[in-house]
């Protein structure tokens, strides 16, 4: 059934650049000159005012990275990154910490205005609000965020710009700050656990990653604390020729629950960006955190041009007994993704989660999945993988569940379903199922297929335009990852997955 | 960074290099055979036996299970075994080579594998396939016989062909090159088995015309003194079937590779497989299929039963090209695991880049159903019987399937016999 010609065709006619961050903000930087080496580190650290230890700690890195070799396992292809040539620092002038919104530079605010991200509350509180257009996310922030509340960390290239309602976290007993902030101020958390979840040594870009780190948040949800909002931070790439290395770290001390949000926006740039993120959760005993992502990094031009390669290290380890951990990640930008939020399952009955939607267009390139490593007994995981693929892009699932020895009673389900719109784009799907105990149960099912036409005929019958029904559909197949996501933010990426698809389906 | 020294070589991977060092002046062929020899040799001396850094062979790392290369064995004794269905036109090839042929069927022409290596007729046929066929290549560099089998076009072939690779030890390397003309129908059997210490490396190479059907049924019992490569490879033209059913049950380090080309339109192509793993034995299937033209079918049926200490691999990979458009491929890979030390992994792989498809895979790793257990016991049927009635229809579902009444019997009979071992 060629039914959706009209779409095929479609396909073919967008542009897919609807990007609408790509604006650049033109502000004072601080950028330290393009290259790799031990003085860099050291300015990196010294710029951060950073113990001696975490200075030790990255050039142990840094020694380490030098002897290995990028992965090229992956299905993605990109010209050989040139890692001399980027520069690892780069930071607003002379706002190397500001304490309220009224120290930020107005064109920072200003950009944070167009992205549409929720400083709002914050603003008023410090009576700042700025004039400006608003975009269509202002609107569902309004409506949204009064009545809910989330503490915003924003990150901006290499410097943590701006975290909000930290008195009123502090007040539950919750650390919410950058990480630059916690290495002063919390070092012994910091030292106990950074590195505890990724170590250093754990892959090519998490390695890079330790070594020069600039910024990221840190959270600390003390024992028993249920954080009382959600935590959100906002990473943005401005600076040209800037690689963003940002660590986040979150602990959830016994019986903590915290659930926190990250989206990321840059630039529109023709030459390729390296983002190289790494991401480490915690979760004690009793422990819940759910980790929400929406990305959205500039996915390059309609040729393909220019783009965010976000090459992310993300792990999350269930360390106590009955923990909990869940991973829902909306992945519509970047040129290219490489990326497997995982759930480390050590804790008797702990569970993990990993809810996913990739939409690919253009000339996009997706690898993502998860790995669920089941070392406790009756631990249970589960797996929800939606990719869709237009364009000419290729979007793959690659996914481990691995059942150690003494995991009596593991549990996984895996669902990943892959949708295809267009004749010019790829989808694949590459899991890895090892069971070393007999009573494991695992279950992995997985099918691709295009929109069908009877559901598509059905919808349209009804007097919707097909546009609308396709988007509709799209909608209902991603449906049972939307869910996961907490309420502002499944609004949102509603809305981007039909930004990403404009012209194709929705 | 691409290119890195192989290391030391193992035992095993010294052992071969002797061996074609040795060997060489006395393998069958012409010039060009011999070029093709050399060309498949090198690629294996220059990377080695593959480790699990080569992602084909994640599960597999021939380097390190390929303990010992065994020499050859000249005077091994290599005894056939007994038909596995009545009545069936029979070609032997022991050691190595082939030893007799029934070749009194119409329309049925068999040929010693030397006599295509002689006129180098089998030369082009010798590269391996691509970087990661390690079989194909070390096979190329040995193979000293086997069967080349032709079914004429048209040809209905109403007894079943069986194809005997049998050995006493030591080293055996051949290929059976098949092909089946336009409108053909045959089923064929292929019996691995032997006695003693061996390196086996084993080809099928396999030519579908349009409209020719074949069933064609793999049965491996080396003992768990056996290292044992192989490789099925087929191509289908227009509206053939090819049913490729595969029992393995036995050999302490087993791959086997089914790489199957749909080429012709309304083409299908049917895997069945049952992996009965015990003792120590590792046994990897791994699959490669890919649809090309539009329109054709596959479906692919996996069910493995591991005890003991065996470990089990299935890799299984569509590749929907382009233009197959209408494809329906679908794939299922069951597994029961029945004891602790016992392991098994899968990577039922999907890679498709036409749109309008439906494709899919299951894999699923279980215990026995303690619900059915109960079940049975209540009905005063003992464990231990319980349990082998529940693993029984589990992997016999997939053996009715054939509808052949004689084939299901016989292959029963060896799920039995391997119950009473294993069970």
């Amino acid at each position: 059934m060629p039914a959706v010609q009209e779409t095929i065709e479609q396909v073919r006619k967008i542009d897919v650049d609807q990007y609408k961050y790509g604006f650049e903000t033109l502000i004072e930087m601080d950028k330290a000159p393009p290259g790799l080496s031990e003085d860099i580190i050291r300015l990196i650290s010294h710029k951060k005012d950073e113990p001696d230890w975490m200075l030790q700690w990255r050039l142990d890195a840094f020694r380490r990275w030098q002897t290995m070799t990028e992965p090229t396992w992956a299905r993605v292809h990109y010209p050989e990154i040139d890692f001399q040539a980027l520069s690892y620092y780069a930071a607003p002038k002379a706002q190397s910490g500001p304490k309220s919104l009224d120290e930020v530079d107005p064109e920072l605010l200003a950009t944070y205005e167009k992205l549409g991200i929720p400083l709002k509350e914050q603003e008023i509180l410090a009576g700042v609000r700025k004039p400006g257009e608003k975009s269509e996310l202002d609107e569902i922030g309004d409506n949204v965020y009064s009545s809910g509340r989330v503490a915003v960390d924003a990150v901006f290239d290499s410097v943590s710009v701006v975290t909000t309602f930290k008195k009123e976290l502090a007040k539950a007993g919750v650390i919410f700050c950058s990480i630059s902030e916690a290495i002063r101020e919390h070092p012994e958390l910091v030292q106990k656990y950074l590195g505890s979840v990724v170590p250093q040594s754990d892959n090519f870009y998490a390695t890079l990653n330790s070594a020069v780190f600039t910024d990221g948040s840190f959270v600390y949800v003390p024992k028993g604390v249920r954080c009382p909002m959600e935590l959100s931070t906002y990473f943005r790439i401005n600076e040209k020729n800037t690689g963003q290395f940002e660590r986040t770290l979150i602990i959830a001390d016994e019986g903590a629950y915290v659930s926190y949000l990250e989206g990321c926006t840059a630039p529109q740039r023709d030459e390729n960006q390296l983002h190289a993120a790494v991401v480490e959760l915690v979760a004690l005993e009793d422990a819940e955190i759910k980790y929400s992502t929406v990305q959205n990094w500039y996915p390059g031009d309609k040729d393909g041009k220019g783009g965010i390669y976000n090459f992310v290290t993300k792990r999350g380890d269930c360390r106590g007994a009955n923990s909990k951990i869940s991973w829902t990640q909306v992945e519509t930008g970047s040129a290219i993704t490489w990326k497997y939020p995982s759930c480390i399952l050590r804790g008797d009955n702990s569970r993990g989660e990993f809810y996913s939607i990739a939409v690919s267009n253009g000339h996009q390139q997706i690898d993502s999945g998860t790995k669920m490593l089941h070392l406790g007994k009756n631990t249970t995981s589960r797996i929800i993988s939606k990719g869709i693929s237009a364009g000419n892009s290729n979007n793959t699932y690659r996914g481990q569940v691995s059942v150690h020895r003494k995991a009596e009673n593991a549990r996984n389900f895996t669902q990943c379903d892959s949708l295809l719109i267009g004749n010019d784009c790829g989808a694949h799907t590459v899991p890895y199922i090892e069971a070393k105990n007999a009573s494991a149960k695992l279950e992995h099912e997985a099918t691709t297929s295009k929109i069908s036409e009877d559901q598509l005929f059905y919808v349209m019958q009804r007097g919707i335009p097909e546009e609308e029904a396709i988007a509709l559909i799209v909608n209902g197949f991603v449906k049972e990852v939307i869910q996961e996501l907490p309420m502002e933010f499944a609004v949102e990426a509603q809305k981007l997955i039909g930004i990403s698809l404009e012209g194709s389906v929705g | 960074m691409n290119i890195q020294t192989p290391p030391k070589p193992t035992p095993a991977e010294q052992a071969l290099i002797d061996g074609y060092g040795e060997r060489f002046s006395r393998l069958a062929g012409n010039p060009d055979v011999v070029q093709a020899r050399d060309l498949a040799f090198d690629r294996f001396r220059q990377s080695g036996l593959p480790t699990r850094r080569v992602e084909a062979w994640h599960y597999t790392d021939l380097r390190r299970l390929l303990s010992d290369v065994p020499a050859y064995n000249q005077e091994a004794m290599a005894e056939p075994v007994g038909e596995l269905l009545e009545h069936s036109a029979i070609a032997i090839a022991a050691n190595g080579q082939a030893l007799q042929a029934d070749d009194n069927i119409d329309g049925v022409t068999w040929r010693p594998l030397t006599e295509l290596l002689a006129d180098g007729s089998l030369a082009s046929s010798l590269a391996p396939r691509d970087a990661d066929d390690m079989i194909g290549a070390l096979n190329a560099s040995f193979v000293s016989g086997g069967w080349a089998l032709d079914i004429e076009a048209g040809a209905e072939i109403d007894v079943p062909l069986e194809i005997q690779n049998v050995h006493g030890g030591g080293q055996v390397h051949t290929r059976f090159p098949v092909t089946v003309g336009a409108g053909a129908k045959a089923v064929i059997v292929e019996r691995q088995t032997g006695q003693g210490a061996a390196f086996v490396t084993s080809l099928a190479d396999v030519t579908l015309d349009e409209d020719a059907t074949v069933d064609w049924i793999v049965l491996q019992e080396q003992p768990d003194t056996v290292s044992y490569l192989s490789s099925f490879s087929a191509t289908l033209g227009r509206n053939a079937r090819l049913r490729l059913f595969v029992m393995n049950a036995g050999g302490r380090l087993v791959r086997e590779e089914v790489v199957v080309a749909v080429q012709g339109e309304g083409a299908d192509f049917q895997l069945r497989t049952v992996n009965l793993l015990a003792g120590e034995g590792h046994t990897d299937l791994t699959m490669v299929l890919d649809h090309t033209v539009p329109s054709t079918t596959s479906t692919e049926v996996v069910r493995n039963v591991v005890t003991g200490k065996a470990k089990g691999v299935f890799q299984g990979r569509i590749n929907v090209h382009q233009v197959a458009q209408k494809t329906d491929a679908r794939m299922a890979c069951n597994t029961l695991l029945m004891s602790d030390d016992a392991d098994f992994s899968a990577k039922p792989e999907l890679e498709i880049f036409a749109d309008d498809v439906a494709c899919g895979h299951g894999a699923t790793v279980a215990e026995i159903n303690h619900d059915h257990l109960f079940y049975l016991m209540a009905r005063g049927i003992s464990e231990k019987e319980a349990r082998r009635l529940l693993v029984k229809a589990f992997v016999a579902e997939v053996i009715e399937e054939l509808d052949d009444e004689a084939l299901v019997e016989a292959l029963e009979a060896r799920l039995d016999g391997w119950f009473a071992d294993n069970g």
